[in-house]
Formats: C-alpha cells, structure tokens, sequence
C-alpha cells in the first residue's frame, strides 16, 4: 500500500473518522488515563500524598493478595458462577432468538420479545431489592411453592449459602435473555432468504433448515460472542452481588469484585485492592486470548 | 428488520454517549458553583485580638463557608431557616453544607486525594481519616488560628477535650460535639444519654404478664410465649427478637452492645484489656439465642434486613423485643403511636448476666461524635476560628439551638422558652420544624450537655426510653480511640478479625448443636490468634494507657 492510496483513502473517509474522534478522546480520557493509577498496586500508597511519592514495594501487595486466607474461595465464586453463567447462559439466548426467529405471527413475536428483555433495564438495585422479598421465607416464591406444595416448608433462598450461585445465575439469565437475544436476531436476519427456498425445494423440515443454514450462517457471531464472554468470566457482576450478598451466604457471594470493593473503599487499602484487580484483569487477558487462540485454530474466525 | 436493528442501535449509542456528557456537565458546573461560592468577603485582619473579647464581635462581613459532612443521610441546613438567619445576621456567616451523594469515604478520599476538601469537615470522632489529614498537614491548628485569631476561642473550649484530642505535637485540629467532660457525670448526671436499650412491645408484653427477660429461661419463655400467643401481626408474622443489621464486622446489637448490657469489664484485675467476646457470660447469651433459633423463634430476615426494612418493621410493630438503640425507633414510635399508643416499644430489663447487675452502658464520653476541622483550604481561617469560638461559647449554643430571642423563644422568669407553636411542630412535624427552625440539622459543634436544659419535654413514649437509661451510664472514654490506624500492620489485622468475627457470628447462632457451636467459637479464636490477635492487644493496650494518662482521674 502506497501513501498516496492511503491519503486519498483518509480523505475519502474523512467523516467517518471525524465520528470516530470522540470515541477515541473518551477511550483515551476514561481507559488509558487512569492505567497509570495501576502502579499503585506495587507501591505504598496513602491517599494523602501524591502516587509518585509513594514508597515502591515491588510484588508485596500482590503476594499478600495470593497468601489472604479468603483468597482460594473469591477464587473459587468468581469462576464457579462465571462458568454456570456461561454454560446455561451462553446458549439460551441463541437458542431463544432462534425460536422467536421460527414464530410467524408477527405480534406474537414482537410482544414476546419486548417482554423478554424489559428486565434489562431495571437496574440492579431495583430489582435485587425486589428479589430479597420476593425471596424471603415469607416471600412470594415461598408462599407460591408452599401453595402448589412442591416444599413442605419455606426455604431462605437468599440466606443460605447453598442457594446463592443459583439464585445470581437464575436471576441474571432471566433479565438479560431477551436483549442478549436481540444481537443473534440481527445476525438472523441477515440471512439470506433464497437459502431457506432452496431447502424448501429440496424438501428440508424446519429442524433440517435451523441445523443446516440458521446456525451455521450465525457461527461467526456466536464466536465472537463466545470470545468475548470467556474474556469477561473474572467479571463476576458487581451491581448484582453487592446487593444480593449478606453475612449468611458470604461464603459463596464473595467474588474478587466484592473483596476490591471491600478491601479498597471500605478498608481504604488502596494498593493491595489495586493488585487484586489487576490479578482480575491479567487472569481475564489470559483467558481472552486463550480462547481466541483456540477457536482461531478450530473455524478460523477470531477477535483478532 | 436488519435496517431497524442498526437504527435502533446507534440511537442507543448516540443516547449513552449524551447521558454520560450531560452527567459530566452537571458536575463540572456544580464543582464551578461550589468553587465560586467560598468566601466573598476578605476579612480585615488590623484589629487586634484580644482574649477579653471574642474575636466574631470584630468582624461581621458577609462570609460564606462550604463544610463538608461525612453523612449521607444529613439533611443540611437551608439557608433560609431562623436560626441560619439569625447567625448570618449576627456574624456575617453563612454555612453552604456539602453532603455526599454515596458512599462516605469514598467523596472523602478523592477529596482527601485531590486536595479538594473544603472549608471545614465535620467526620465521626472515631473515624481513622481524621488522623490521615491531620498527619498530611491538611488541616489547621486550633491552637495556631486561636493564638493569631482569635485567643478568646480558650475561654470558651473545655480544655479536658482539647488535651483529649491534642496530638503528638501538642496541638489540638478539631473540636468535638455530643460530649460530656469529666465534671458532667458529677454534676449534671442528667445530661448524660445513652442510647442502648431492650425494647420489648407494651402490649403484647403487659399481655404475657410483664415477664422477667433478664434470665437466658425467662428471656426465652418470653420470646416463646409471645410467639405463640402473636403468630401474626397484621396477617405477617410475629419476629420474636430483632436486632441491629448485620455487617462485615459483626452485629453491633451483639458485640458491644450486649457485653454492656452484660456488664463485663473491658479490662481484667490487672488493668489489661480482655475480649470481652471471649467472657463465659456472654457466651452463654450467645447460645441462648443458639436455641433460640434452634426453637424457630429466630427469623432469618434478621440477619438479612438493611436499616430501612428494620426501620419499616418497627413501624409495623412486627418485632415484640428487641435490642436496639432507642434513638434509632423514634420515627418508629411515632407510627405505633399514632395506630395505638398501648402498642409502642417500651425499655424493660433484659439480658443481664447472671449475677442480675445493672448494665453498664456507654455514656456520652469526652469523645463526643463527630469532630469538625477547619482545612488549610480555608481561606478565611480566621473567620472561621470565630465562629468555632462563637458556636462552643453558652451564647452560640442557645443561639443555634434555640434561635432569636422574639422570634423562636421568649424569656419567661428568666428560663428561655420556646414558642409554643413552634415547640408543638417540634414534637407533631420534624422535618417542617427543621425547614422553619432549622435547629436539628446544626449539630456539628452542639454540646449536648449544655443544650440539655432547652430541650423540650418529649412524648411520653419516648420519655420513657430515656428514663429507663438514667444511671446505667459509663464513661467508657478511656477505651474510645484505641483502634490501630486501619493502613497500618495492626490496623490490617484488627480489620481481618473484624472481619473473621463478622462470618462468625451468624455461624454460630445458627449452628444446629451446642458441640457444632464450641467448635465454631473454637476456630474464631483460633483464626483471630493466627491473624495475629496478641499484636493488636499490644497496640491497643499501649493506647488505652496513654488514654488513661490523659484523662482526669476517675472516682
């Protein structure tokens, strides 16, 4: 590629790129400022001096993080629930836009849908705080089950340690399906129709036609969506936990999100939470990666 | 289809990128307003101070201070109250509160970061930051402004509670509210509150025959009976015993709070601290309520209620009792009160070790509750030296508490008396009083001892929790403050046992048998010797020694 070609082709863009601009400012002001905060995590730093006047300490901050008596169970809840999210919440929402994909009735399908991802956009304090009484011994999910007689007596949902990851991953599926739907629809869409004729014509059912042309033209979309969200496993999510954790389901509500929050602004150590996030983020590069590798290998479609 | 989708996405794309710009906008302007808002007036500085004269008299310019208060339940003082017009008017002040939007320490720490702190902050007495800002030499002397300003200001401050605060240096930052020196409990005993209490409901309680809940038996024959006799309060049911959220540390109902309640000493014979969770006592109430939950009279929407549905039961009158402190019912009360005044929370005797002693409660300590610095941000210091000097003085309290004479009280045989109008929208309409009187919201230098002869008569069911707490009062002052600075090596440790207790206490009340219980206490105490328990007593014992030093000798 020669300069000239490059310019003219700038020029040819030029307002698209003058969209990009303010996209790049905000990347540059909100994401890689602050990277320069990071090096706190292996300095002693106390808010009342400046970042460059604290002491380094080399990997101390991180050591201790790997040596914290609750380390292996943060551990252990970050991924357990990342990968039960994956596993039931990767596929159901395909499996859901194909579906809706499948109805005819077109007012079906956009009430169904509308429905499906309203949830969405209730925030998490909202809705959790919705959850907890709805949840409680005497809430409306207990009272439903004692009724149709499926238990025999309330169970604390969100009191027991053993019925939390269910209840974070039963609830997060059911708010986001509908939305996380929307972007396989696209994807649906965009396929030609001349391919469904043409299996018609060659006598293919519709299960035939979903295995042999549905999912194979969205592969590439699911991929990528596949990548991004092995990337985001050590992303436990923060709003949906801080509001459904409490003392009696903390063994299994402490995720690494929770223990920074904690350690930094409630504990005010500020370079020992930096270094457990940045241990967060390391782990999800490494993760990212990974599994953009693999799946490059496998069918050659990647992130990069 | 395809079309729609791609619309539908960039306007939520153009609609994100608008809300993040107007948010941002909004906190830039009100950073703007904030900046703009300090200070207009200079002050004149030839007058010389005296010590015969406060030095508010010299000089009432218009002046305009922004103080920070590290609450984010306060409800600042507007302006155009009474008593804020009343000091504008007197000494040319006007506060412009600041209160954070979230969490506390978090607008404190990037004010603390950023340099930004304003004029004056006001942060609990306890809080580690006071120590942080003092060591970064972020705040002022009151000795050095009182020396150059205004020397009036050591007539007026209690020299007990500048010497209680003074730091290493020799110098005293802040100055505190809500305490009680030394002379108080001798002399003024009345004045002196606690707010620790056991509340049972009147109604169900007189019903249950006025039962004896001082014993482990009778506290649970009592919660048993009541649960069978009230399954139901207004179709839900009955939570026979509640208690104080629990947080990440424990349950203050059950640490501090019950160990008073139990009367342990927080020392041993030869003068050593102890922990006090550790006194057979107090395990046995712990294991009381063991079977109490072990007998289904414990709910476990106490373990998971937050202050507001707590806040919500009481109103309700879903709990029958309680331990809990008394200033936390009164909007409570005032719900019951209104359905049926039989069915308000009354303070009996409960939980009470097994010699049957007295509590011993914390009393009003020369600690206070919050302390108030004036930063070096400040740039009128000696305005506001002035005004900390008019505030403590008698003069400033009576004249922030109860306002202008004429206008909010009246001098009737030489007692001052509120207006019996206003007084009567005290007690029926708070939040109104407040938005005329203002007087509940200035707090931030009031000294509740000496305001004590202005107070109204309080309702009879709020009376009657404060009667009940006359003389049950300890001075505990020798103990407040001792807690290592939470970025140091002790500091870290005492957070994680704090923290180990807090995963422990709910354990061990569920715990389904005695044995499962020992165990469980048994490997608290093991975890807190390994986190390094002995190093914190070290510490801690070190600073209670000194504390003692610097406290006037108790009878």
């Amino acid at each position: 590629m020669n300069w000239v070609k490059v310019r003219r082709k700038l020029i040819d863009q030029k307002y698209l790129l003058l969209m990009v601009i303010p996209g790049i400012i905000w990347m540059l002001i909100f994401n890689y400022t602050p990277m320069y905060g990071i090096i706190i995590a292996f300095k002693d730093y106390k808010i009342t001096k400046p970042i460059s006047e604290a002491e380094w300490v080399g990997l101390k901050h991180v050591i201790e993080f790997f040596k914290d008596e609750r380390f292996f169970l943060i551990l252990k809840n970050t991924l357990g629930i990342s990968f039960l999210k994956l596993i039931i919440g990767f596929p159901l929402p395909i499996l859901f836009a194909i579906m809706l994909n499948e109805v005819k009735h077109n007012r079906f399908k956009k009430v169904v849908q509308t429905i499906s991802y309203l949830p969405h956009f209730l925030s998490w304090v909202v809705l959790g705080g919705i959850m907890i009484t709805w949840l409680s011994e005497s809430g409306l999910l207990n009272e439903l089950l004692l009724s149709m007689g499926l238990i025999k007596e309330a169970i604390p949902f969100i009191a027991k340690s053993e019925y939390f990851w269910g209840v974070v991953i039963v609830s997060d599926i059911w708010k986001e399906l509908g939305w996380n739907a929307i972007i396989y629809l696209a994807a649906i869409s965009g396929i030609d129709q001349s391919m469904y004729e043409a299996a018609t014509v060659d006598g293919a059912g519709r299960l035939r036609k979903i295995w042999n042309i549905t999912l194979p033209s969205i592969a590439g979309t699911i991929t990528i969506l596949l990548i991004l969200a092995v990337g985001n496993m050590m992303n436990s999510n923060f709003d949906q936990i801080f509001v459904l954790k409490n003392t009696l389901n903390a063994d299994a509500s402490d995720v690494i999100d929770i223990f920074v929050y904690r350690m930094g602004i409630q504990s005010g150590r500020f370079s020992f939470a930096t270094a457990a996030g940045l241990f967060k983020s390391l782990t999800a590069v490494v993760l990212l990666v990974s599994t953009n590798t693999i799946v490059k290998k496998i069918n050659n479609t990647s992130l990069f | 289809m395809k079309k729609r989708l791609s619309m539908l996405f960039s306007v939520l794309m153009i609609l994100s990128t608008l809300a993040s710009c107007a948010s941002d906008s909004k906190e830039s302007s009100k950073n703007a307003s904030e900046a703009g808002t300090s200070s207009a007036a200079t002050s004149d500085v030839s007058a010389t101070p005296t010590a015969d004269e406060p030095g508010w008299k010299s000089n009432t310019d218009p002046v305009t201070f922004d103080w920070y208060i590290n609450f984010s339940w306060y409800k600042p003082a507007e302006s155009t109250t009474m008593i804020s017009k009343y000091l504008k008017e007197k000494t040319g002040v006007s506060i412009n509160f600041i209160v954070p939007a979230g969490n506390e320490k978090e607008k404190l720490n990037t004010m603390i970061a950023g340099g930004s702190l304003p004029d004056m902050v006001t942060i609990s007495a306890t809080e580690d930051s006071i120590r942080q800002i003092i060591e970064a030499d972020l705040v002022y002397s009151l000795n050095d402004l009182a020396d150059e300003y205004d020397p009036y200001f050591y007539e007026v401050a209690d020299k007990e509670v500048l010497d209680w605060y003074a730091q290493p240096d020799g110098k005293t930052y802040g100055y505190n509210n809500s305490y009680a020196v030394s002379s108080d409990y001798k002399e003024k005993p009345e004045t002196i509150e606690t707010q620790q209490t056991f509340l049972v409901r009147k109604d169900m309680y007189e019903a249950l025959g006025k039962p004896d809940m001082r014993t482990p038996e009778g506290f649970l024959k009592a919660l048993e009976d009541a649960k069978a006799m009230y399954p139901e309060v207004n179709g839900q049911p009955l939570i026979p015993f509640a208690l104080h959220e629990f947080s990440d540390t424990g349950n203050y109902s059950l640490d501090d709070f019950l160990q008073n309640f139990l009367a342990i000493s927080k020392v041993d014979a030869d003068n050593k601290l102890i922990d006090r969770r550790e006194d057979p006592e107090y395990l046995t109430w712990l294991k009381t309520l063991r079977t109490a939950n072990e007998k289904g009279l414990i709910s476990s929407d106490i373990f998971i209620d937050k202050r507001a549905q707590i806040d919500e039961k009481v109103a309700q009158g879903r709990y029958f009792a309680m331990l809990y402190q008394k200033s936390d019912v009164v909007s409570g009360q005032a719900a019951r009160n209104l359905e049926d005044p039989n069915s308000v929370y009354i303070a009996v005797d409960g939980m009470f070790n097994s010699n049957l002693d007295q509590p011993k409660l914390n009393g009003t300590s020369i600690t206070g509750w919050t302390q108030s610095l004036i930063t070096k941000n400040c740039e009128n210091p000696d305005r506001a030296i002035q005004l900390f000097t008019y505030w403590i003085s008698d003069e400033g309290q009576r004249d922030l508490y109860l306002g202008k004479e004429g206008e909010s009280w009246d001098m009737v045989d030489g007692k001052e008396v509120m207006k019996p109008e206003l007084k009567e929208l005290l007690v029926n309409d708070r939040d109104e009083h407040d938005k005329i009187v203002g007087m509940d919201p200035l707090w931030m230098l009031r000294i509740d001892t000496k305001i004590h002869q202005w107070k109204p008569e309080k309702a009879d069911y709020l009376k009657q929790m404060d009667d009940w707490t006359i003389g049950k009062s300890i001075n505990y002052a020798a103990f407040d403050n001792i807690a290592p600075p939470t970025d140091s090596e002790q500091g870290i440790v005492d957070t994680k046992i704090k923290q180990a207790w807090g995963l422990a206490l709910p354990k061990l009340i569920l715990a389904e048998s005695e044995e499962e219980f020992d165990s469980l206490f048994q490997d608290f105490v093991k975890t807190k010797t390994d986190l390094g328990y002995d190093k914190l007593m070290e510490y801690e014992q070190a600073k209670y020694e000194e504390n003692l030093k610097k406290l006037p000798a108790q009878e």
